[in-house]
């Protein structure tokens, strides 16, 4: 008998939960393949340490970006592959619920379903991301009193208003921490004429990079190839440079946190004064990020405790009472 | 014989008429309730806790790169 699942099909990392047993497999979104023959080398964390080192016959990519899939073929190899190590069989197909992006259309969404379908699921059903994370960030979403929720992922930023079981309010746009970390690139070949990867990037952001001054800041070196003249070159990037090279995304994500905040009623507006709104997903990790929006929107904001596993331990909530749930899916309220 | 069938009669009547005084629940109302009380912080206890019990016992899920900002 198979055992159903919750999937966090993220732009950057896929959660997997199983029914009764909790998160089973937590790993980045990256397949790495071999561009001659098309077979699959390795997925996940094994794919992850091959970006942007692999020889010319290797290529290491992620088939999601901004929330959707961009290569259905490789997704759905991807997905197939993930459901195999945590147990799923042609013989055992298991009821699937997939979190996806709200701004996700009809065209991507029957990609996602299909893909989950074709790789072993008996029937694949969606929910909104901010949903689930509302649910798994452990919201009153069940009182009639406004639950505000921010996540931001690798690909989107997503805030919703939450009251009754239901969204009130919505805003989402398809920039996420893996613009944060193309920013950092493009500034880093700009300014310093060197290259750096994708990696680099993201460590040189999870190291100084920041939305607003913090107090415990420091310099960082990194090493790229100078573009001049192709050799290694180091150079020292401060917080304040990353901060301006990033500038432009985070204030695109505040300003999408201000319009869903405009579209709230009245009535759950004052709501979020008292209770604030949750901050969950990789993205709202970047130091400085809760205190900058609290400033430019004079409302509290705190961090989920469980910002990374949010969205598929909500999704893993609705595959627990997948019968008293199943009106949240997204095919059950628009056919 | 006559009597059984009265008998028969009054007790289908009296179920009958049970069962039509009883309030009736709308079925848009007691789905509403139901998928309410699903999400109640009572129905999510069990998640949360598996999930609490989880990350004690091993510090993650798996061994998947916790990339901070970058996930």
């Amino acid at each position: 008998m198979a055992r159903d699942l919750a999937i966090d099909l993220g732009t950057a990392n896929t959660l997997v939960y199983m029914k009764g047993r909790g998160i089973v497999l937590n790993e980045p979104s990256v397949i790495a393949l071999n561009r001659q023959t098309g077979e699959v080398l390795a997925t996940g964390r094994e794919a992850w340490q091959m970006i942007g080192r692999t020889p010319g016959y290797i290529v290491a990519v992620r088939p999601l970006r901004g929330g959707a899939i961009t290569d259905f073929e490789i997704t759905e190899r991807m997905i197939r592959l993930l459901l195999q190590r945590v147990g799923v069989s042609r013989f055992t197909r298991p009821k699937v619920v997939i979190c996806v992006p709200s701004a996700i259309t009809e065209v991507e969404r029957r990609a996602v379903t299909d893909a989950a379908r074709r790789a072993g699921a008996a029937d694949a059903q969606l929910i909104e991301q901010p949903m689930a994370a509302a649910i798994g960030a452990d919201l009153p979403i069940d009182e009639p009193v406004g639950n505000m929720v921010i996540d931001i992922g690798g690909g989107t930023s997503e805030t919703a208003v939450i009251s009754l079981g239901g969204v009130v309010a919505l805003e989402a746009v398809r920039v996420g921490s893996f613009d944060i970390d193309a920013a950092i690139q493009a500034y880093v070949r700009r300014e310093h004429g060197i290259a750096i990867g994708e990696r680099t990037a993201e460590e040189v952001k999870m190291a100084i990079g920041s939305a607003a001054p913090t107090d415990d800041e420091s310099q960082a070196e990194v090493r790229g190839r100078d573009l001049m003249t192709g050799l290694p070159k180091t150079v020292v990037l401060t917080p304040e440079e990353i901060r301006f090279a990033i500038e432009d995304v985070v204030s695109s994500i505040i300003a999408s946190v201000v319009r869903c905040l405009a579209k709230a009623p009245p009535e759950l507006a004052q709501d979020f004064l008292v209770r604030g709104m949750y901050l969950v997903g990789g993205g709202g990790l970047l130091r400085g990020l809760a205190p900058r929006i609290e400033k430019e929107t004079q409302v509290p904001v705190k961090m989920s405790n469980v910002p990374l596993e949010a969205v598929v331990l909500g999704a893993g909530h609705c595959i627990e009472h997948y019968d008293a749930l199943k009106n949240m899916f997204m095919g059950a309220r628009r056919s | 014989m006559i009597w059984v069938l009265i008998a028969i009669v009054v007790v289908v009547l009296a179920v009958l008429v049970i069962v039509l005084r009883r309030p009736r629940q709308e079925p848009g109302v007691a789905s509403f309730r139901r998928h309410i009380d699903a999400l109640s912080p009572e129905a999510r206890r069990e998640v949360m806790d598996r999930h609490r019990a989880q990350d004690d016992s091993n510090d993650g899920p798996n061994d998947g790169p916790n990339e901070g900002p970058g996930n």
